[in-house]
């Protein structure tokens, strides 16, 4: 069976467990529990493990989606998902400039530790006071256009939206790009 | 397009950081909110131009760079009208009356330091207030002397001199996490003697508390002193693995199960399926 290992990462409540839930072909492996601390003010329940989706599609080829937990504490779990995993995308809500510096983490700790090719997912673009795509990449510290990796917006209860979405990344690591 | 928000989500400090590295020009507009700490005027005009800050008022009624030469005794209002009328259209009003012989560059500098580097600074102090960020605003060439420094200097001072701490608390850089230098070399920027003790410890390796603890310093302290890095853009934060691996989730799938290791790369066949099976979902 050959196997692809997607990670889809972000801060919390940025749509990692319904994106994960809107392409799977089976019941998403679910770890929610009820938040605690700072999570609680934005959703009753977090990833306290990690979510995992499945798509199979062939006989011997299956796609497998890992979602990172959701509260800000970086263990073994990340470690693990992230040094197996093929690429991954980082989920963004463009209308929640406050979780920006949580994503920017995000994205340093990914950094140093797998160069594996990656895409910034865009969620939320419709809400008031979105911020548009390039400066949410000047606030992730992309500062240079051309070593930006690719920036999509995505709606993770559409499962048309998520596949495009993956498309994307699929696509983008058959480039080879590493960003 | 303007971006609006609020000091209590996004800080002044990271707007500073994210107009200069992204070398913005316009209006920031800053309202102070009831409450927010700091007395005296509800409203605050910062003027940026490529990322650094060249102007800052108290109104948009491009008197107060006049009215603040006039409070010195350097030249009455009328005066400094009138000689500001033969400017050049755009030349800041500074530089023009420098030119003019009616003030030296020291003044000039007396100027700035009073209209950006102290109302600027004080603003740190808020704890909340709204603001937006305008990038269609032409300079003001009136509020200008012709001078600029750049938002992360501004920062850096609006910082040190920061004595409540508590409405950043929940963007400084986490105890267990460890910062990583972003720049080459050196920092240009002039920093404190604390500042250069945990910039010695950029390497990505070593934790804000282990950091503490060498210095002998609160954590606290090393948290800041590690923030102003970061909005500096000298440093970035790594969060560092918070525990062993040594406990296995029950419901980890088995082909996490083992120890991290490399993925072993997928066919482009495999890619090329994928993708063709996807398409037919959108």
């Amino acid at each position: 069976m050959e196997i692809m290992r997607l990670v889809v990462t972000g801060p919390v409540g940025a749509g990692k467990s319904t994106f994960i839930r809107s392409v799977s072909e089976i019941e998403v492996v679910d770890t929610d529990r009820r938040a605690t601390d700072e999570t609680l003010m934005l959703k009753k329940r977090t990833t306290v493990a990690f979510d995992f989706g499945r798509l199979q599609f062939g006989p011997e080829m299956a796609l497998h989606l890992y979602g990172t937990p959701g509260q800000s504490r970086f263990d073994f779990m990340w470690d693990i998902l992230i040094r197996k995993a093929h690429a991954y995308i980082l989920l963004v809500a463009a209308h929640r400039p406050h979780e920006f510096r949580s994503a920017r983490r995000i994205l340093g700790f990914m950094k140093q530790r797998s160069q594996i090719p990656m895409i910034i997912g865009l969620t939320h673009t419709d809400c008031p006071g979105a911020w548009d795509a390039e400066n949410i990449a000047i606030a992730l510290g992309y500062l240079d256009a051309n070593r930006c990796p690719p920036i999509i917006t995505v709606n993770p209860n559409q499962s048309a939206s998520v596949a495009e979405a993956v498309i994307a990344l699929v696509q983008h690591s058959m480039q080879g790009c590493l960003v | 397009m303007a971006i609006t928000g609020y000091l209590a989500e996004f800080s002044l400090a990271e707007m500073f950081q994210f107009l200069e590295q992204g070398c913005k020009t316009g209006l920031l507009n800053i309202c102070a909110l009831t409450g927010s700490g700091v007395e005296g005027q509800k409203n605050h005009y910062i003027w940026f131009n490529q990322g650094r800050i060249v102007a800052a008022a108290s109104s948009l009624n491009q008197q107060g760079l006049v009215t603040m030469i006039g409070q010195r005794g350097w030249l009455g209002d009328r005066a400094a009208s009138r000689l500001s009328q033969t400017c050049t259209i755009g030349t800041p009003m500074g530089l023009c009356l420098k030119a003019q012989g009616a003030l030296t560059a020291e003044q000039l500098k007396l100027l700035f330091y009073s209209q950006v580097m102290r109302q600027v600074c004080a603003l740190f102090e808020l704890g909340d207030g709204w603001f937006q960020f305008d990038p269609k605003v032409p300079l003001p060439a009136a509020e200008m002397t012709g001078l600029s420094a750049p938002a992360t200097e501004v920062t850096l001072a609006g910082l040190r001199a920061l004595k409540d701490w508590s409405a950043l608390a929940d963007k400084l850089p986490d105890s267990t996490s460890a910062l990583i230098s972003i720049i080459d070399g050196k920092p240009q920027l002039r920093l404190n003697q604390v500042e250069w003790q945990v910039w010695e410890f950029t390497s990505g390796s070593v934790s804000l508390s282990a950091i503490a603890n060498q210095l002998r310093l609160p954590v606290e302290k090393i948290q800041q002193v590690a923030f102003r890095l970061v909005v500096s853009a000298l440093a970035e934060e790594i969060p560092l693995i918070a525990e062993p691996i040594s406990l296995t989730p029950e419901t980890e799938p088995a082909e996490l199960s083992v120890a991290p290791t490399e993925a072993s790369a997928v066919s482009q066949s495999f890619l090329q399926n994928l993708v063709g099976f996807l398409r037919g979902k959108v």
